[in-house]
């Protein structure tokens, strides 16, 4: 299960978030995101992705099922990174649709504030949802920038492994 | 779609100080989803990436070349979406130097001087790049 720390950071604080799939010939391919959600189960998380993003996505899911997602919290510098297995596509539900709009207005801010930029343009470059995958998050990393970046968070990397 | 030469109007882009996205993947085959603060424009064909500490980025590269990188323009309400091959690193010189203080001007804007440690300027040949717009 996804520790509360960081469920709590999904559902209030992360501002913008990218997702990566590779094709059979280890190509690696992005897709914006447009917002995501956490299924009851707190190990499955729903990620919305418009269809100009949809390149290559669904092949390589149906081909290999690896999936990569990144929220950042924009100004913080938070970051994790959540890796797994694809379980399935779904058709965006309201719920889906109210993900997208909190995180719409927590980027909007964020980039206003970090930025500079108007709320509106903010608003404006997170496209809606079109689609849903539903993945299974086998491990997650921190990515916030320092000495921590890339360590294992779940599940926990032993202190002594190797020794 | 546009192979593999960069138009004009990307470099300010590239320039703009909004973070970029990198998507490597492992020889194995699991995919990674970096945000980066700055890729830098070297000529029609090429980017440098900076290599400071997202270190599953610089294995995945060395191991299996094939990248794609993303740039944001939130003013025009548009992406650029790149798919590159990691070809060779520099660690001086000018593409280095100027990287080196871009990064160090970032960090200090957005309060993380002294972290952002340029080891390496990672050279990658541009295949192919396309506009996202909607």
């Amino acid at each position: 299960m996804i520790p509360g720390k960081i469920l709590n950071f999904l559902e209030n604080l992360g501002t913008i978030a990218v997702s990566g799939t590779r094709d059979a010939n280890l190509r690696p391919h992005v897709h914006y995101v447009s917002g995501w959600d956490v299924e009851p189960d707190k190990q499955t998380i729903r990620c919305s992705i418009h269809q100009a993003y949809s390149d290559h996505l669904l092949s390589s899911l149906e081909e290999n099922g690896q999936f990569a997602l990144t929220v950042e919290q924009i100004g913080s510098h938070e970051t994790y990174q959540f890796k797994g297995s694809y379980v399935g596509l779904d058709q965006p539900t309201s719920a889906d649709f109210a993900a997208h709009e909190r995180m719409r207005d927590r980027f909007s801010k964020a980039v206003n504030q970090v930025f500079g930029l108007p709320a509106d343009l903010g608003r404006a470059y997170i496209s809606g949802p079109s689609l849903v995958i539903r993945f299974s998050v086998r491990e997650i990393f921190l990515q916030t920038p320092g000495p921590g970046a890339g360590q294992r968070v779940f599940p926990p990397e032993e202190r002594n492994a190797g020794r | 779609m546009q192979e593999g030469k960069l138009p004009d109007e990307i470099k300010p882009v590239m320039e703009s100080g909004i973070p970029a996205i990198v998507v490597t993947c492992s020889a194995d085959g699991i995919p990674n989803a970096t945000i980066i603060s700055h890729v830098q424009y070297v000529d029609q064909t090429h980017i440098a990436l900076s290599f400071q500490f997202f270190n599953k980025t610089i294995r995945n590269v060395r191991e299996n070349s094939n990248a794609c990188v993303a740039l944001n323009d939130v003013v025009a309400n548009t992406k650029w979406v790149m798919d590159v091959q990691y070809e060779h690193s520099e660690t001086d010189g000018p593409i280095f130097d100027e990287m080196d203080m871009r990064i160090e001007a970032i960090a200090s804007a957005s309060g993380m001087a002294g972290i952002f440690k340029l080891r390496a300027a990672d050279f990658y040949v541009v295949r192919s790049v396309r506009k996202v717009s909607f």
